[in-house]
């Protein structure tokens, strides 16, 4: 985020006038990369058509100032998922100013062609916002065909892919055949390819998918409230702690189908190989729409269960009840608004260890639905190793002690004295102890009425996460009868029921999460 | 002899034109107006198949000293063409630089129908014009009401804001409704409908706009206003049935059916009030009287 708020107030042409200023100082240049992420604070509050503009005039300045790595990033993805002509044209004329063409760039070239063929629209670069209305600006595949005839030897992989599209009968415009067999015959005549096909550089394949070893809290989102396809409510802990996740981001308003359309059917593809690996029960899945104004749960589960998303309790279409801005914050979400609504976006994945850290990150070009995968197993196997490394006795202790306290004060309450007499009688009873000194208190009832319902709460959130209510029911009765047994006169002899009631329900609330522990550790 | 020469002159003038015929006869000024209309229906086939013939087309199109019936009718054409996506793939930079050229012709009508193919295609020039038309009316290249129809094609236009400043102070009562079926997507927007619809004031139209906002944007809302409405049989008889449609329709079923004081009132409807009311009360209590 820029930290000059005046910066999103700037009009378009201040803004074309910043960058102009920003290219001619070779020391500044890496702000032009800078104002390209899309969560940048100049992109506030514009319309798609806007941002389309100002992003298209800085990746052009690109193309003249030349391209790093940091840049490329940005291209790539353009001609990945772009479709807007204005867009992959400047992407494509940019990809020229990188210093270090090679085979790998080429594929993504030849995924632009494929995308925007039947967009080829004219375009112009001589002024900013400038639209063609006659034939004498450039169009994207014809920029596109140049940056694979500058590839040279390097774009012979996708050789028989433009020999496809030119036997084609309605492959190519006339005019951009020209183009082709001007393309095809610098690509034949640069001699042979130097290096293999057609993988990415490590250092730049890490710049769209990343691992994280030092992992950001949960705390701040923990409490966020779902609503998720059924309309039921979900906290972000509740669902995104205890296992690992997968996330992906999207909105049903998206008009790329390169985008969130494919996101969400990918994600389904997700939940397949998961399936396969015997692995739908240990890994979450979940679909976040970026527009939960407008996303009401009937459009997200349309949205999900049309791409083939599986809907269940662990695999969930979900909008946040209190608006995205926490989750964007959290997530460093690459996307910006005007008002409630998406004016450009990133693709992108996370995966979340079971503590709802983000533990991985795959964004701005297609995921491998594979890779994806083999990730979130990566994450998983590091959950189990830390539950089988940890001192199993602890743990248990701290899960169970709650209950036992909670259960304990339902006791003491029970049992709690009427008035100083019967008090002085209950101590005398244990004054070989030596408690016959202890006071009077009776601030002690509210307080362990207090502890009681706390208690209660506990069992049923506890109910709630294992899905056995039977626990909560019998800790409820058990308080009611106790509460009974303080209030009517004669009614003393209740409490036994009542405490015997509260200790069975907190036993078997306590035993009930060791077992599901354990059944999700080893399973 | 002479019957045989005539029926042969008779079927040569009843035999269909080539399209090639048809492209000579629309792209020439020196033909009369109906004919070249006629024979540009006949063209969209063949308007891709050379550059030639696709210049000449455009040509007319661009041409404001062409009769305006034959430049309606090459757009048309060219619209027919642009159908078979792929087939016209390499006439569409040419056409659509030309619909950007043409948006600002004098003809009002020729400005209306190219703004409205360039807004459909999510155009970013036709967009830009369209808003600026909105912010200062003296570029206007169309009415307000036809701008704010034509940006609805697309929700990413930012036109919300321009949509908003109608409703407060419109031009005129179209525009202030094509501003709110604009709205209805903005999900901000939801309290300035449950505020309209509950507006005795409004029109029956600007109401029935709002509940069918409501319906996309708030469903609850509107169950709760069309159920208030329903109750207050002081209200309009347009809006009390629009109100039975969407409680009947799309309300909760559970709910509703428990809902005595509704079907009370509801019942009562069923035989008072106008034809409309009358129909939606019965076909409320088929559902929810037993």
């Amino acid at each position: 985020m820029d930290p000059n708020p005046t910066i999103s107030s700037l009009s378009e042409a201040e803004f074309a006038s910043l960058v102009s200023t920003i290219a001619a100082d070779p020391a500044r240049r890496n702000e032009l990369t800078e104002l390209l992420h899309e969560d940048h604070s100049i992109y506030d509050e514009r319309g798609a058509a806007t941002a389309v503009r100002m992003r298209g005039w800085l990746l052009h300045t690109l193309s003249q100032v030349g391209v790093s790595d940091e840049a490329l990033v940005f291209i790539l993805e353009e001609l990945d998922t772009g479709t807007d002509p204005y867009l992959v044209a400047a992407a494509a004329r940019a990809v020229r100013s990188y210093s270090k063409p090679s085979s790998a760039l080429a594929p993504f070239v030849m995924r632009a062609i494929s995308n925007i063929r039947y967009r080829d629209e004219p375009v112009s670069f001589d002024e900013y916002g400038e639209y063609v209305d006659d034939s004498s600006g450039t169009s994207p595949v014809r920029e596109l065909l140049a940056t694979l005839a500058w590839l040279g030897s390097n774009a012979r992989v996708v050789l028989p892919d433009l020999e496809s599209i030119k036997a084609q009968p309605h492959g190519l415009s006339k005019k951009r055949l020209v183009d082709l067999e001007r393309t095809l015959e610098a690509i034949r005549g640069a001699g042979e390819e130097t290096e293999s096909c057609c993988e990415l550089p490590r250092g730049l394949k890490d710049k769209f998918s990343w691992g994280l070893k030092s992992r950001r809290s949960c705390d701040p989102i923990e409490s966020t409230v779902f609503e998720d396809q059924n309309n039921e409510a979900v906290t972000f802990g509740e669902f995104f702690c205890g296992q690992p996740s997968i996330a992906v981001f999207f909105y049903t308003r998206c008009d790329n189908p390169l985008k969130c359309s494919l996101t969400v059917t990918k994600l389904a593809r997700i939940q397949n190989l998961l399936s396969e690996r015997g692995l739908a029960n240990q890994i979450n899945t979940a679909a976040i729409t970026y527009d939960p104004e407008f996303d009401m749960p009937e459009r997200i589960r349309g949205y999900g269960q049309n791409r083939g998303v599986r809907l269940d309790s662990r695999n969930r279409m979900l909008r946040a009840q209190n608006g995205i801005e926490s989750i964007r914050r959290h997530f460093k979400l690459g996307v910006n608004f005007i008002e409630s609504l998406v004016n450009r976006h990133r693709v992108e994945v996370y995966i979340l260890d079971a503590k709802g850290q983000i533990a991985s990150v795959f964004e701005r070009i297609h995921w491998n639905e594979q890779e994806v995968v083999d990730r979130a197993i990566e994450v998983l196997n590091e959950t189990q190793q830390d539950a089988s490394e940890a001192p199993e006795k602890p743990v248990a202790n701290r899960k169970t002690s709650s209950p036992i306290f909670g259960a304990l004060a339902s006791v003491a309450l029970a049992f709690f004295p009427k008035c100083p007499i019967c008090w002085a009688a209950y101590l005398s009873f244990f004054g070989i102890a030596g408690l016959d000194r202890i006071p009077y208190s009776p601030w002690l009832q509210p307080m362990l009425a207090t502890a009681m319902l706390i208690n209660l709460a506990s069992v049923w959130l506890r109910a709630r996460a294992t899905g056995r209510m039977i626990a909560f029911y019998l800790v409820s009765a058990g308080a009611l009868i106790i509460i009974a047994s303080k209030l009517g006169n004669g009614w003393e002899g209740l409490a036994m029921w009542g405490v015997g009631l509260t200790l069975t329900g907190s036993v078997l609330s306590a035993l009930g999460v060791r077992r599901k522990r354990s059944v999700d550790v080893h399973a | 002899m002479t019957t045989k020469r005539k029926a042969t002159k008779k079927s040569k003038a009843q035999r269909p034109r080539s399209a090639r015929a048809a492209m000579s006869v629309a792209t020439s000024e020196n033909q009369v107006v109906k004919e070249r209309v006629a024979a540009m229906a006949e063209v969209p086939l063949l308007v891709c198949e050379s550059d030639k013939d696709l210049q000449k087309v455009l040509e007319v199109l661009r041409n404001q000293d062409e009769p305006i019936e034959v430049r309606l009718a090459a757009l048309q054409s060219l619209q027919a063409a642009s159908f078979s996506v792929i087939a016209f793939e390499s006439c569409r930079g040419d056409y659509i630089a030309t619909l950007r050229k043409v948006a600002t012709d004098p003809n009002a009508e020729m400005r209306q129908r190219v703004l409205g193919i360039l807004a459909r295609e999510k155009d970013g020039f036709a967009i830009k014009k369209l808003l600026d038309g909105l912010k200062n009316p003296d570029k206007a290249l169309v009415p307000p009401e036809k701008a704010l129809q034509l940006l609805s094609y697309d929700i990413h236009a930012e036109a919300y804001p321009v949509a908003r400043a109608i409703i407060n102070k419109p031009p005129n009562e179209d525009a202030k409704r094509e501003a709110l079926r604009l709205l209805a997507a903005d999900a901000k927007s939801a309290p300035v409908f449950e505020k309209l619809l509950r507006d005795k004031n409004e029109t029956a139209e600007i109401r029935q706009v709002s509940a069918a906002a409501l319906q996309a944007l708030k469903p609850d809302s509107l169950q709760e206003n069309a159920r208030a409405i329903l109750l207050d049989d002081s209200d309009y008889d347009e809006i009390r049935a629009t109100s039975l449609t969407a409680v009947t329709q799309f309300g909760d079923e559970e709910s509703v059916s428990k809902d005595e004081t509704l079907k009370k009132h509801v019942s009562r409807m069923s035989t008072k009030g106008g034809a409309k009311v009358k129909r939606g009360a019965r076909q409320f209590m088929s559902k929810y009287g037993k």
